[in-house]
């Protein structure tokens, strides 16, 4: 039986590299055609857009919302900002959450200037402390008074008693994402409280809220060594576009950041203009359009925000950082990539997938199977968004024993490799399946489906964008893949980052 | 909102005939069917019926050689996916030899076959976007599969082929612990995993197979000979259990699967059952010292339970209502102290699990949260909880009930755990039932019986130097260290 097997399997891998030679990749357009016919879609009169999709295997359906707001829209003095946003989007409107918002209202009108005036007494060159004490006890006192009124968590509460499973949001350099998930018969409900979260957001529990999110800062980047290090990474590879700092923002500037600061910041990025919306499930579609327009449509329409202005130059040299901590090494190399909506995006996916995607990847191989210096490694494109000129990051995690040097060396070596010869034709077709795949597999998931919706809608600009994809993955040569490593993988155009350790246990 | 239904009202109102005035305002009332109005989210809403769960036929069988399989066709989507459990784990790991059953099971992938390499294994997956992936974890073993439904055959008989031939290359042994100790070598430097493996360890005992780790000398006494016998023992067809979802016919799946799989030859083994836990309920105050950290890391709880025990329904409830209306809303909302927070008594199938509460928050407020997490722990032992957190935490429950079922992969997956443990496989039905009856009294009741809110072992990790107060203030301290032993004097290059 073995020997039988022995011969079966020889020849099926013999058969399988030939037959990668004339085979095409197996998905093609048309096998995601059949998902594209069944999206439809409807733009209110203020701008705002739905993207709906029937799916009715189970009685559930999945809503994404998103704000094409992110840290990449901050400035100085309010990193931070598009991340608290969302934190105080669960705060609540004026009729959830409150047992009296007028009265309510004024409470946080006044703790808003007490606040001011704390903030100015402690930036004198010798502030009372006296004052400060007084003007801190008065503040916490009208803090209470204020949460009086409150009826803790209810907006969160109301969606989960109504079945909501994924009630959540995300922040990133690029967006800010709402999700939740409801019984199908619930959509009125959701159109009801999410308009109104839109509509009539009141800022409520600021100033607790904040300190939340500085806990959130510690547990997610000042308490892991990783985390240290991948914000110094963005913050030394970018110099002047905003993707420079970490999307949870300075403390000292969440500490700093004001109410009128988020209202202003809710006005300008979260109107209809700016917003967009999927339904993915057991919905009918004109019922969706019919109790969109009804309760989405109060939202007075405005104006798409300015777009970022800040281009990052070209390096000048290539950019090291060491962040210190007590781990072990890990290495990051990041090169600088143009938007993911530049023509050389699908040949530097291609890239980072022959280098760097799987067991049998050139860097795996090299790295982990044959030379053993590293546990890990890999290539991803993305970092730390993708909606700006970004970076393509090569990490390595050194195996017990080997140092960052040791990895970076083979890394450069593989990459010489690239620009040297052509990839394998077998190489780049593994590539194609391995993307195509990877689409259908997400387009599984009802909630994915909505994310990826609303992805290609804001940032590819068009949601049918989604299902070109794979023309555009198939479209890719070896010349493509050598020319993008030619062009973005040279050291001036590099930066280096690498946790020191800073004493072993 | 209010205002926009008065509008209405009075603007129709001209049209009207008085009864349809009644009728109107009736339809208001009723807010039902008002097409034209917006509500308030926190108005009545009457929802239409839900459509029907459709739960898929799962198809069972059993193939010549005693493998169990599930199957549930799924036609959306041109592909396949496998997940089957191993009855074994590192609990039957020999003491001196911990890391042997993680290291069995990514060689029994990694290690290729008679007929394969392992390399050329991967080649072959990735070539055409497949996985095939093996693990060992504490009480099960792991085999996960995917594939385009066109590659079905040369997939299956690649799993046949690990399954039944595996080589165990001896350089693929080696890599694997070079993994292993490496992962040794870094698992200190989160302080997230260090908090959760030492709580363990408090709970269980360091030396439980239920917390217990591998050190380098465990590993360096590996040979190829363990790594064959632990594959032998524990991995037969009548040993495991298949679940396959996708793309396929139910009929020529299963000739396909006794050709491939169904030639395995049972070895009639015999595992016995887990190990028990012997839990000693104490109080104590355990502190690890992390001098870069300006966080700390708290966990306090002590043993949990099974989830066949009658009362877990209540204890569901009971942990909702813990976790989300007590720990969340005080602790972060209230308190602004941490950004995750829990309280939950864990269930296992088989093995006890650990009730917890836990928290992260800044060095200066660690006692203060500590006391507050204690508080609240007392309180839902000590009185009846609200009306209003029962409803909710009932409805969560319930009004979310339908998303257990809205994916075929979810629902197999399931039945497979429920079968690996000996569960009834409508256990989650069964639930459901239970969990429509608990009562306020039940949740007292089940607090009362469960938790122990002075007999908890309380863990900190984080830098003492800037706590609000000495943690001697909750009793006295034993201080852990966690420094990791060094290497075996002679093995200890690493490779």
């Amino acid at each position: 039986m073995n020997v039988k097997n022995r011969r079966a399997f020889s020849w099926g891998l013999g058969l399988l590299l030939l037959g990668c030679l004339m085979l095409s990749p197996f998905l093609q357009a048309q096998n995601f055609e059949a998902i594209a016919k069944k999206i439809k879609v409807k733009t209110l009169k203020n701008g705002l857009k739905f993207i709906v999709l029937e799916r009715h295997e189970a009685p559930v359906v999945y809503f994404h919302v998103y704000a094409d707001v992110g840290s990449a829209n901050e400035s100085y003095g309010i990193t931070g900002i598009s991340h608290l946003l969302e934190h105080m989007a669960f705060k609540g409107t004026k009729t959830v959450g409150t047992k009296n918002y007028e009265e309510e209202s004024k409470i946080l009108e006044e703790m808003d200037a007490l606040y001011a005036r704390i903030r100015a007494e402690e930036a004198k060159p010798h502030p009372d402390e006296a004052k400060l004490k007084k003007m801190k006890a008065e503040f916490e006192a009208l803090r209470q008074k204020a949460k009086e009124y409150v009826i803790t968590d209810e907006f969160v509460d109301l969606l989960m008693q109504e079945g909501d499973r994924s009630v959540n949001a995300y922040t990133s350099n690029d967006a800010t994402q709402y999700i939740n998930s409801l019984p199908s018969n619930k959509v009125e409900f959701w159109m009801a409280i999410t308009s109104d979260r839109f509509l009539n957001p009141v800022f409520r529990e600021f100033y607790k809220e904040k300190e939340v999110v500085m806990e959130e800062r510690r547990l997610s980047v000042e308490t892991r060594p990783l985390g240290r290090l991948l914000e110094d990474f963005q913050a030394t590879a970018f110099k002047a576009h905003p993707y420079h700092h970490e999307v949870i923002g300075h403390m000292s500037d969440i500490q700093a950041i004001t109410r009128e600061d988020v209202r202003h910041y809710f006005r300008k990025y979260y109107n209809p203009a700016n917003l967009t919306v999927a339904i993915v499930g057991d919905v009918n579609p004109e019922e969706v359009f019919r109790l969109a327009e009804l309760y989405f449509g109060r939202i007075p329409s405005g104006e798409k925000p300015e777009p970022v202005r800040t281009v990052e130059p070209e390096q000048w040299g290539e950019r090291r950082v060491a962040v210190e901590a007590m781990a072990q090494p890990f290495l990051l190399i990041g090169y600088h990539r143009p938007s993911v909506r530049h023509q050389d995006n699908f040949a530097l996916e291609a890239l980072a997938s022959i280098l760097g995607e799987g067991r049998s990847s050139r860097l795996y191989r090299r790295l982990v199977k044959e030379t053993q210096v590293a546990i890990e490694c890999g290539v991803i494109n993305g970092f730390p968004g993708d909606k700006f000129p970004h970076l393509i990051i090569f990490y390595a995690v050194p195996a017990r024993g080997h140092s960052v040097q040791e990895c970076l060396g083979l890394i450069e070596e593989e990459i010489e490799k690239v620009k040297k010869e052509l990839p394998k034709q077998e190489e780049l077709l593994k590539y194609k399946r391995q993307a195509g795949m990877s689409l259908l597999q997400q387009m599984k998931s009802h909630a994915r489906m909505a994310a990826l919706l609303t992805y290609a809608e804001v940032i590819l600009g068009d949601w049918r964008e989604l299902f070109r994809q794979i023309e555009k993955i198939n479209a890719v040569t070896a010349e493509d893949v050598q020319r993008v490593a030619r062009k973005y993988l040279i050291k001036k155009n590099r930066t280096i980052g690498e946790l020191v350790p800073q004493s072993s246990r | 909102m209010k205002r926009d239904i008065t509008q209405f009202v009075s603007l129709k109102v001209k049209r009207f005939t008085k009864a349809g005035i009644i009728g109107l305002i009736l339809l208001i009332a009723l807010s039902s069917i008002a097409l034209w109005a917006q509500k308030s989210p926190k108005d009545k809403f009457i929802y239409p019926p839900l459509n029907p769960i459709q739960v898929p036929p799962i198809e069972q069988v059993k193939l010549s050689n005693g493998l169990r399989v599930f199957l549930v066709e799924d036609h959306e989507f041109p592909t396949i996916e496998m997940r089957a459990l191993v009855r074994t784990g590192s609990v039957f790991e020999p003491e001196n030899k911990l890391g042997l059953a993680a290291i069995t099971g990514e060689v029994l992938r990694t290690g290729g076959t008679k007929n394969l390499s392992g390399d050329e294994i991967d080649q072959i997956l990735e070539q055409i976007a497949a996985s095939i992936e093996t693990s060992i974890g504490q009480t099960s073993g792991y085999i996960y599969v995917s594939l385009m439904k066109d590659d079905l055959e040369k997939v299956l008989s690649l799993l046949a082929d690990i399954l039944m031939n595996p080589a165990f290359r001896e350089d693929k042994i080696q890599l694997a612990k070079i993994k292993q100790k490496s992962y040794i070598a870094r698992r200190n430097d989160d302080v997230g995993q260090i908090t959760q493996r030492e709580f363990a360890k408090l709970i269980y005992g360091a030396k439980s197979p239920y917390a217990r780790h591998p050190e380098y000398a465990t590993i360096d006494s590996i040979t190829r000979e363990d790594i064959l016998n632990f594959y032998q023992k524990y991995f037969s067809p009548d040993n495991m259990l298949l679940a396959v979802v996708g793309d396929f016919q139910v009929p020529r799946m299963k000739a396909k699967l006794e050709k491939t799989l169904g030639q395995w030859p049972a070895k009639k083994v015999k595992v016995p059952s887990f190990p028990p836990v012997k839990y000693n309920y104490v109080y104590r105050v355990n502190l690890i010292e992390k001098p870069d950290v300006n966080q700390s890391n708290i966990m306090l709880g002590h043993i949990g339970g099974l989830m066949n025990n009658p009362d877990y329904p209540a204890l569901i409830i009971m942990n909702s209502i813990l976790s989300l209306e007590r720990m969340f809303k005080k602790i972060r909302t209230d308190e602004g102290l941490a950004y995750s927070v829990w309280g939950r008594y864990g269930a296992g199938y088989a093995v006890p699990g650990i009730f917890s509460c836990g928290a992260q928050t800044k060095s200066e407020s660690t006692v203060y949260a500590i006391k507050l997490m204690l508080q609240e722990l007392k309180r839902i032992t000590q009185e009846e909880v609200t009306d209003e957190e029962l409803r909710r935490a009932k409805d969560q429950y319930l009004n979310g009930f339908v998303f257990n079922f809205d994916s075929k992969t979810k629902i197999l997956s399931r039945i497979l755990t429920y079968a690996y443990f000996g569960y009834p496989l409508d256990f989650m039905e069964r639930l459901k039932k239970q969990v429509e009856r608990v009562t306020k009294k039940d949740v007292l009741r089940v607090a009362r019986k469960y938790l122990r809110p002075d007999q908890v072992q309380i863990l900190v990790v984080g830098n003492p130097q800037n706590f609000d107060q000495s943690l001697e203030v909750l009793g006295p301290v034993t201080k852990i260290d966690i420094t990791i032993p060094p290497p075996p004097k002679k093995a200890g290059q690493g490779k």
